[in-house]
């Protein structure tokens, strides 16, 4: 479903993104993890169509990303880090407005219920709570029906029932065929969200596979926890493999 | 299935709807966008519709205690070219006043006004007029005028001949008041604001909270963003537009001779036009403080040169040169032709030309530099 190849980014004389390969199957939940500045929004931001891909390419569906920037947008549907509407505007609004977008016109209602939001069809944005934003977020990027679904650190700033949630909707976003491509901070939320998932450091990718198996790998080399033997979480994996050094901006 | 076109303009009609929607829910926008410039008519209108006539704002001071002193007060007081402020009753107090131009001058009537003196059979006595070196026009004026009004009260008192007379008569014609001109500037000056004030206010803001940023992975195109801003704010300005000539018509007696079928068309590209300089500005600003110091050099020659507060005769002739070729110009010189000259779109060719050359000018800068964030 999506083919990245050798994909580059250079800001200056820093090179945000050397070189990244992947690809993320239909009905997959694909994780990219890394210290702040690793790489992960810019590589997220050149596959969305929102910055111009310097080298390399990604392959949507078939379909150039950098040539035909159009027809993917027909494709893809983008969670925001900090998703925000205009005010005044109510819910149904919202969906009518993101449906127009495509060209398309949709029921409200029956997107508003996928995400729980039914009751709260008529009120202004404004009165929503960060979750339920994060929930109208995300059904205003599937109102056409798109085969992959980008999220940027969706559960940033919400609390352990809304994160809960969230994942719950995630997971109902894949089973209907839907690839997710998602960046966090939160190697919990990796590790029960992503069937796959891709440690980013400088710009590029030190490491790729499923949860399980990156913390096999590790405890394959003999890693132990100072407590509990024969037990590691998936934050030991991303500390061994990124280092414990502070990045700037973290 | 819908073809692309229909598609598209289902899109753009989306936006516009939903976006009016929104705006008549915003007391903050309809009070910028319709009650800012109603409050600018009041004032500019009550300022200039005092001076279709002529008034002077005098002191009266009578020393006198005969009946026709105080008749004679009466009259000036209830007289509408002479304004007779009545708490004024010294002198010193008078001069006073006049010093700081409260008052164009001074009546004194004199102990002995308006006593029958010695074997007459009639009043008689001498009012005296006091000014000071600032005000020697309307002193000379109010002496006529006082002059004039003795000349009849002396008619009706002691007949005499008076074998040369002017007669004076008032011209049926139209001529251009003061207030036409000021409501044709106030005019654009709301269409400034609506089209200007209102983009690079809100774009910036839009970028900082990245709405414009998730709109542009929608296949949403630039011009029908465009598009659908400038069909709502074509609305909703003439929407403010007539509620300004309802007033200007009522409350001013303005009088419009002009169609208004020309003039809601030419008003609709007016705006259309004037809004591409606030999309240019606020498409392209990344910020507000980007934004503001360029929309300040935009945007002042406009306000002062254009026509808006002062009509653009009044200026030097190198001057009125420059300002012939600013946007705006020709959009109030337009409105003003119509409305009161009542110009036809054929008769304002130079405005409607310079209108879209501006508008292509402006719209090829405003897809330029257009950024989504």
């Amino acid at each position: 479903m999506v083919e990245v190849k050798n994909l580059k980014k250079r800001y200056g004389d820093k090179q945000a993104v050397d070189g990244v390969s992947f690809t993320v199957k239909k009905g997959e939940i694909f994780g990219i993890l890394g210290p702040n500045g690793a790489g992960k929004t810019t590589t997220l931001e050149m596959m969305e169509t929102l910055r111009p891909i310097d080298g390399g390419s990604v392959k949507i569906d078939g379909i150039d990303v950098a040539k035909h920037p159009q027809k993917v947008k027909y494709l893809i549907g983008v969670q925001p880090q900090s998703p925000a509407f205009q005010d005044k505007t109510r819910l149904t609004e919202v969906i009518e407005l993101f449906a127009a977008a495509y060209g398309e016109k949709v029921d409200p209602m029956e997107f508003l219920r996928d995400v729980n939001l039914e009751e709260k069809a008529k009120n202004y944005v404004e009165d929503l709570s960060g979750g339920q934003k994060q929930r109208l977020s995300i059904t205003t990027a599937l109102v056409h029906g798109p085969k992959v679904f980008f999220l940027d650190e969706p559960t940033t700033g919400l609390d352990p029932q809304a994160r809960r949630n969230l994942w719950d909707l995630i997971e109902q976003v894949r089973d209907k065929g839907i690839s997710v491509i998602l960046t966090t901070h939160y190697m919990d939320e990796a590790e029960v969200l992503c069937d796959r998932i891709a440690v980013m450091d400088n710009g590029k990718i030190v490491a790729i596979d499923t949860p399980r198996n990156l913390i096999q790998q590790l405890l394959d080399r003999g890693f132990k926890k100072k407590q509990e033997v024969q037990q590691a979480s998936l934050e030991d994996v991303f500390i061994d493999l990124t280092g414990k050094a502070l990045r700037d901006g973290s | 299935m819908k073809s692309d076109w229909q598609k598209s303009w289902f899109t753009v009609w989306t936006f516009v709807r939903i976006n009016t929607k929104r705006f008549f829910r915003d007391r903050t926008a309809i009070f910028f966008t319709i009650g800012f410039p109603l409050i600018f008519l009041f004032v500019f209108g009550s300022l200039n519709s005092n001076n279709s006539s002529v008034s002077f704002n005098v002191a009266l001071i009578n020393n006198s205690s005969s009946e026709f002193s105080k008749e004679f007060t009466k009259n000036l007081q209830e007289s509408k070219t002479i304004k007779v402020n009545k708490e004024v009753t010294s002198l010193d107090d008078a001069k006073d006043r006049m010093s700081r131009s409260e008052l164009d001058a001074a009546i004194i009537l004199p102990d002995d006004f308006g006593k029958v003196q010695g074997n007459n059979t009639y009043p008689s006595g001498q009012a005296q007029v006091v000014y000071t070196q600032n005000n020697q026009s309307s002193g000379a004026a109010l002496t006529s005028v006082l002059q004039s009004q003795f000349q009849q009260i002396n008619q009706g008192l002691v007949p005499t001949v008076s074998p040369f007379t002017v007669k004076s008569e008032q011209l049926n014609e139209n001529s251009l008041s003061a207030f036409d001109y000021t409501f044709a500037g106030l005019l654009g000056f709301a269409i400034i604001g609506m089209g200007i004030f209102g983009p690079i206010n809100v774009f910036p803001e839009l970028k900082k909270m990245g709405i414009l940023r998730r709109l542009s992975t929608t296949p949403l195109r630039v011009w029908q963003y465009f598009v659908s801003t400038m069909i709502g704010q074509a609305v909703i300005g003439l929407l403010s537009i007539a509620i300004m000539f309802v007033i200007a018509i009522l409350v001013f007696h303005l009088e419009v001779v002009g169609n208004w079928l020309e003039l809601a068309v030419f008003i609709i590209f007016s705006i259309a036009m004037i809004l591409g300089i606030g999309l240019a500005l606020g498409g392209w600003a990344k910020n507000e403080r980007q934004v503001a110091p360029l929309a300040n050099i935009v945007v002042f020659p406009m306000m002062f040169l254009s026509g808006t507060f002062f009509p653009r005769f009044l200026m030097p002739e190198w001057l009125q040169n420059i300002s012939a070729f600013l946007p705006l110009t020709p959009v109030i010189d337009g409105i003003r032709l119509i409305t009161t000259e009542g110009a036809h779109l054929i008769n304002i060719l130079p405005q409607v030309g310079l209108v879209a050359g501006w508008m292509v000018i402006i719209y090829i800068i405003a897809f330029k530099v257009f950024r989504w964030e």
